[in-house]
């Protein structure tokens, strides 16, 4: 179990924002973060803003003058005023005439009139209700669509950034991980305004607008909301903990859940051939059982605390309610009544009561959204840190301000005292390597699984940049370089053959322009060019997911191809033929034989045939180069390691061959 | 352009390769609405809860205006009771007759108290105290359906609308868990020839994003026409009883907007499921794009491809958000029908009234009553009619969900369960496997393996080797002949029974991001630590594995990324050697090895053969050469088999030319 935890505690170190105590000082922080990607919007908001404040009130005005028209024209039929008679395109003989004011008998409306200005109304509201329903949801629309672009911007930088990170980062964490922040978390940022910023300032102005509103009638009924305030706040103060909490839990469960999924499919073969799919799916079905628990608590939280502050302010309005009814059914005074004219209300009347009470129920309405938007917005906060977290990492391989160009033609590769480990709290992997290859050679580094070999290639590349020491091409460090320019000179076949669904001629021009006679080139070198033209749409085949539909000597051939397609001075070969067999091996390796002339080359690998063939062998073992030269000459050594590597390679199978004769 | 073809929209555009057909017919449409509504007969319980506490949570409201209009008479005006001709309905029986007696202010004491208790249990006052939480966010589809999975809400408050919010909540949540664990499960069970096929981000999209669409369906069939019927006739009975003869044309015009906005909106439906269907597929392809790019990182990098699949993302991301936008615009379009539609009618209903008016048989005063029982009643209508419509978003989404549920698994026809594991052999007959591309990669195989046999499949790249060795535990199906194992055809036989007994380690490495534990638990749930330990070992893997800092325990990486390919490899070997299987595939186990390693290892598998049938992929000599039969393919052909001093023998036999090539190599 202490293990366990230690691990979950190691896991919470990458992935997670661990602490649900976020200061106010951090939320300011995330919603200043959030600006810039508002900040390409703004023109697009103002015009939204614009556009519902021209529709509120035109509706509102409206509404004013077409309720009177209906109301009192159409309905009853009085006459109307020069302004809407201009307004409604009736002529005069509507109009109110001034002289004849007193007789109204006379003054009313003939039914005619009244059926045209009817008509004329209905008219007029078909129009204006069409405009505003287009306005209302063409305006929806516009402000998903600037919600999207704002979205898309986060998005697209977090990709960015995960892009470039280090695969220190990478190689720890999961891939559903970063996939989640990407998708999930980051959409929280086109709320969080409206939840943190203009839910809660429009809240507290309402609030204390209806608490003046109060006083003005009555210091008791101010009372009541101000000591009604008490509990609720003790409500927000109390939950929000709790929000935070499952709000981080529901997308760390979730996460976990999406890389769940994601691992399995991409590990589909080995759970196939475990026959593990019940293992996966019970695990996949209590993966989903803590996050569907994480969601449904969270919603229960918030639920709580919405239904806690309806209560608390339903109760102080229904004993607000009754004391009114008392006040008015004595004709009390109000309290700043008979000073303070705009209030108007000089002594508790019916009018009194309900203004009164629909102040204090607005007090409620808005308490109530004030209390959903800031539980939600608590989960937003949430996803957005977490979102914020992968933009936070900064990739530890960082370019130098002004770089150096890459050396052409290029000389030497030069490792100079070079240490490296992954983590500070695992054990070095290379410690004091020192190497050095010169154009037109081919270097063969060969040494035991898990002796830093591939990550000696990696450090070449900028994959990880050292502890210590240096990495020189030409007597200039990669560190000086930039980066793009340092991978487009150094191309590497991995030893895990990577292949994307995409098709074979796509695969081998990965991140670089080729015409199809530089691929069908590339190809040939690597002996690729045949089973490819036996393929259905030959170069235009499409491949399954990773590569799914080759058998791996041909991805790993498609491989070469691509590292050879990109004619860089320095070529990297991981193990590039353990999956072929010996004729193509040879034919692959006499071909780069020609091919690499005037290149740096490096091969990783445990074949004798590849081996010797090489102009200096580079031993490594235990993270260092033991023993660097030709195979002749590093075969002279007494005791030495190669000779050792050779011999069990030679009479280890000699023993076998001897054991089974 | 036909039908069908253009349902096949788009072929390519997005990256489904499996899933192409993705037209939907409005019968179609039908049986997928069937289905998912088929899915609450397991959460019946829950479902039938939520359906009372629903209909239920309608009745205290009703009270709430009948209340108000006493607290205005017969308090604040201190009327006594009938002096109106307006009749309280029924329900209000039982209050009035309490009240009646009362004094204003005991009126007012009395309404507070029931206040009180109402509100603490039902939340009950006008101005919507219900319980329901918007935690839409996000604008495509993938971002909302999380709000979507644990949707719920009350239109009630206090501790029935908090209790009728939460049953919704995991209502909602175990339908839509539940077509997610189907799904899950079946598509961990295509065949694996479709799963090469099959993009994972696609596998995520679905299982994630597309399933919490159906709680939706099953809702909009069940508890919303119910509800909306139940209030519309609510709304009909009181107004017809407190007000006598309503214009009975009212309701008729009002219930004329079902079959209005349903007639509207049909021609329409197919066009919505294609936009919806368009959305989702760009949805996943930009989940495709991201898990692509992230997964395979290190090649990415070590490639200089960061700022083409930043780009990729980027094309993909906007290309979803854009047919999300196009799909929330047919569904603003939709929403401004509806709009007309009530627009249009309340006006043709307000000159009917007004009309009265001015004619004298209706007063003004009616003009607000009757317009509000109209607008409440085609409220009611126009939600009924809109109802289909509304249904397309999610029909398009559980389309793809029911895509996979509905395909062939390996699965199929195979009952047959022998009573024990393989105890003689594994027999290829006229074997041959053909490519849906007409390519042949196997053909007129026929070859005999022992139990206690170590095998050594030998041939050129591309020969056919591992087609050869994915038909023994059935992950392809010969198109021709078959596979029997001690005579049973394979093809009849139970596929989780036939896993059981192959251990099949890949060529690729696949390690989980688990611990070290984990994953040799994955393989054997039940192996012991020493037997863990014993299989480290024979692999070679024990060694580093001991050093880990947390050794056994130790969370690997990302798919093992923190272990050298080679470490990674032997773990892969002692999980195929964890499971003590009677038949044990090792496809290229050395490739990755040191010499000193490799001699190890088959030496060990040598002993393991005992008992066993040991099928090694290699090409290294030092391999082949101590297995005790040597099966030597080319170009999908069985060219020889035998031991290696038996094909030695044989002059110029492919065999012997293979091995004088590598020798020359190696020690020329």
């Amino acid at each position: 179990m202490a293990t366990n935890l230690a691990l979950v505690e190691d896991e919470t170190d990458v992935n997670t924002t661990s602490d649900v105590n976020i200061s106010f000082r951090e939320v300011v922080a995330l919603l200043a973060r959030s600006w810039p990607y508002y900040r390409p919007q703004l023109k697009h908001l103002l015009a939204l803003l614009a556009m519902s404040i021209v529709s509120g009130g035109g509706i509102l005005v409206t509404t004013a003058v077409g309720m009177d028209i209906l109301n009192n024209a159409v309905l009853v039929g009085e006459p109307i005023t020069d302004l809407q008679a201009d307004l409604f395109f009736v002529d005069e003989t509507y109009v109110l005439e001034e002289s004849a004011e007193a007789d109204t008998e006379r003054q009313l409306l003939s039914d005619e009139q009244r059926h045209t200005l009817r008509n004329h109304f209905f008219a007029w509201s078909a129009v204006l209700g069409a405009c505003s329903l287009a306005i209302y949801a063409g305006g929806y629309w516009y402000m998903v669509w600037i919600f999207a672009r704002i979205n898309q911007a986060l998005r697209v930088v977090m990709v960015e950034r995960a892009e470039h990170l280090s695969l220190r980062y990478h190689s720890e964490s999961r891939t559903g991980d970063a996939m989640y922040r990407i998708y999930q978390d980051s959409a929280t940022i086109t709320n969080v305004f409206r939840n943190l910023v203009i839910s809660p300032l429009r809240g507290v102005v309402w609030l204390l607008g209806a608490f003046l509103f109060l006083l003005a009638f009555s210091p008791t009924l101010a009372l009541i909301s101000v000591v009604t305030a008490v509990p609720v706040c003790a409500l927000f103060y109390y939950s929000t903990p709790h929000i935070r909490r499952w709000a981080r839990q529901a997308r760390e469960t979730n996460s976990n859940r999406t890389s769940w999924i994601q691992e399995v499919f991409t590990g589909i073969k080995v759970i196939k051939s475990n026959r593990a799919e019940g293992i996966v799916f019970d695990r996949f079905v209590a993966d989903s059982q803590q996050a569907l628990d994480a969601a449904f608590y969270l919603r229960f939280s918030i639920a709580v605390l919405k239904v806690g502050v309806t209560v608390c302010f339903m109760m102080a309005l229904l004993l607000m309610e009754y004391l009114m009814a008392d006040w008015t059914i004595t004709e009390k005074a109000t309290f700043l009544g008979g000073t303070v004219a705009f209030v108007g209300f000089a002594v508790w009347n019916l009018g009194a009561f309900q203004t009164a009470v629909a102040q204090a129920s607005q007090m409620n309405g808005m308490a109530r959204e004030l209390a959903e938007f800031w539980g939600i917005g608590q989960d937003l906060v949430v996803g957005l840190k977490r979102a914020f977290f992968l933009l936070d990492l900064e990739p530890e391989v960082t370019e130098v301000e002004h770089p150096e160009a890459f050396p052409i033609p290029i000389a030497s590769v030069t490792w100079k005292d070079v240490n490296f480990a992954y983590t500070p709290d695992k054990p070095p992997v290379l410690q004091g390597v020192n190497l050095q290859a010169e154009s037109g050679t081919i270097t063969a580094i060969v040494g035991s699984t898990g002796t830093g070999k591939s990550t000696l290639m990696s450090l070449l590349l900028r994959l990880y940049d050292p502890d210590s020491g240096e990495i020189s091409l030409n007597g200039t460090p990669v560190s000086q370089m930039k980066i793009s320019e340092l991978r487009g000179n150094v191309a590497i076949a991995l030893q895990k053959n990577v292949l994307f669904a995409k098709t074979i001629a796509e695969n081998i021009a990965y991140a670089v322009d080729a015409t199809r006679a530089q691929i069908e080139a590339a190809a040939k070198v690597a002996c690729a060019h045949d089973f490819i033209l036996e393929m259905p749409d030959g170069y235009d085949t499409e491949l399954g997911e990773r590569g799914g539909k080759l058998s791996a000597g041909q991805r790993q051939r498609l491989s070469i191809a691509r590292a050879i397609l990109r004619d860089t001075p320095v070529l990297i070969l991981d193990e590039p033929t353990a999956s072929l067999d010996a004729q193509t091996e040879h034919q692959v390796l006499q071909n780069l034989q020609a091919w690499g002339r005037e290149r740096v080359v490096f091969l990783i690998t445990h074949r004798l045939s590849t081996i010797r063939n090489a102009d200096q062998i580079a031993f490594m073992k235990d993270g260092t180069v033991s023993e660097l030269g030709p195979h002749d000459a590093l075969m002279k050594l007494d005791a030495g390691h190669y000779k050792g590597f050779v011999e069990t390679e030679l009479y280890g199978i000699k023993d076998e061959v001897e054991a089974s004769s | 352009m036909s039908e069908a073809s253009m349902n096949k929209f788009d072929e390519g555009m997005y990256d489904d390769r499996v899933d192409t057909e993705t037209g939907i017919s409005s019968a179609e449409a039908l049986v997928l609405m069937g289905r998912s509504f088929r899915l609450l007969n397991t959460v019946r319980g829950l479902f039938f809860t939520k359906l009372f506490l629903a209909l239920l949570a309608i009745s205290p409201v009703l009270l709430v205006p009948w209340f108000g209009k006493i607290i205005v008479d017969q308090v604040l005006l201190q009327k006594s009771f009938g002096e109106t001709e307006v009749l309280f309905p029924p329900f209000m029986d039982p209050f009035i007759s309490l009240f009646s007696t009362m004094s204003p202010m005991e009126i007012m004491g009395a309404i507070v108290i029931t206040y009180v208790v109402l509100i603490g249990l039902f939340g009950v006052r006008g101005g919507g105290t219900a319980v329901a939480l918007t935690f839409n966010q996000g604008q495509d589809n993938a971002t909302q359906s999380e709000a979507a999975l644990s949707a719920g809400s009350s239109s009630a408050g206090g501790l029935f609308g908090l209790t009728e919010m939460l049953v919704t909540v995991r209502l909602t949540q175990s339908i839509a868990n539940q077509l997610r664990t189907r799904l899950f499960d079946k598509l961990t069970r295509l065949p694996m020839i479709t799963l090469d096929d099959h993009r994972i981000g696609d596998s995520v999209y679905r299982v994630m994003y597309d399933t919490p669409m159906v709680p939706d369906i099953c809702y909009k069939l069940t508890l919303v026409p119910l509800a909306t019927i139940l209030v519309a006739a609510i709304n009909v009975y009181l107004i017809k009883y407190s007000y006598g003869v309503v214009a009975p044309e009212i309701v008729w015009i009002a219930l004329f907007m079902v079959p209005l906005a349903l007639v509207v909106t049909l021609p329409m439906s197919a066009f919505a499921r294609r936009l919806n269907q368009k959305s989702r597929a760009s949805g996943a392809a930009t989940t495709n794009a991201m898990e692509e790019s992230i997964d395979n990182i290190s090649a990415v990098q070590s490639l200089g491809g960061m700022d083409q699949e930043s780009a990729q993302f980027k094309d993909k991301s906007a290309e979803s958000y854009k047919r999300f936008l196009n799909a929330w615009m047919f569904q603003m379009f939709i929403l401004a029908l509806g709009g007309t539609l009530t627009i249009g009618m309340g006006i043709y209903i307000a000159i009917y009234i007004s009309d009265a008016i001015i004619v004298g048989d209706m007063s003004p005063g009616d003009f607000a009553v009757m317009l509000g029982i109209f607008s409440s009643i085609s409220g009611s209508a126009l939600l009924l009619g809109s109802l289909w419509i509304g249904l397309q978003t999610n029909i398009a989404a559980v389309r793809r969900v029911f895509f996979f549920i509905d395909y062939e698994t390996e699965d199929v026809n195979r009952e047959k369960v022998p009573d024990q594991g393989v105890r003689e052999s594994v027999s290829l007959e006229n074997l041959g496997f053909q490519y849906t591309d007409g390519r042949w990669a196997l053909r007129d195989i026929n070859l005999d393996l022992k139990v206690g046999e170590l095998v050594a499949v030998v041939g050129p790249t591309g020969a056919g080797k591992t087609t050869l060795a994915y038909m023994l535990p059935g992950f392809l199906k010969p198109t021709e002949g078959c596979v029997r194992v001690d005579g049973t055809d394979i093809a009849t036989m139970n596929t989780d029974w036939l896993r059981d007994q192959v251990s099949y380690v890949f060529q690729e490495h696949m390690l989980f991001s688990d611990s070290v534990r984990d994953n040799l638990l994955l393989a054997n749930p039940v192996a012991s630590e020493a037997e863990m330990i014993d299989a480290l070992m024979t692999a070679g893997a024990w060694e580093f594995v001991e050093t880990l800092p947390q050794g056994l325990d130790t969370v690997l990486g990302k798919a093992g990324d923190s272990l050298s390919v080679g470490q990674q490899q032997r773990l892969c070997i002692a999980r195929g050697l964890v499971r003590e299987t009677k038949i044990l595939i090792l496809d290229e186990p050395t490739a990755a090895l040191d010499p000193k390693t490799e001699i190890a290892l088959v030496s060990s598998l040598r002993k393991a053969a005992k008992g066993r049938l040991v099928v090694v992929i290699a090409h290294r000599l030092s391999t082949i050469r101590q297995a005790s039969k040597i099966v030597f393919l080319e170009d999908g052909r069985l060219m020889e088999s035998g031991s290696h001093d038996e094909l030695m023998a044989k002059d110029g036999g492919k065999y012997r030319q293979f091995v004088e090539l590598q020798s020359n190599s190696d020690y020329g």
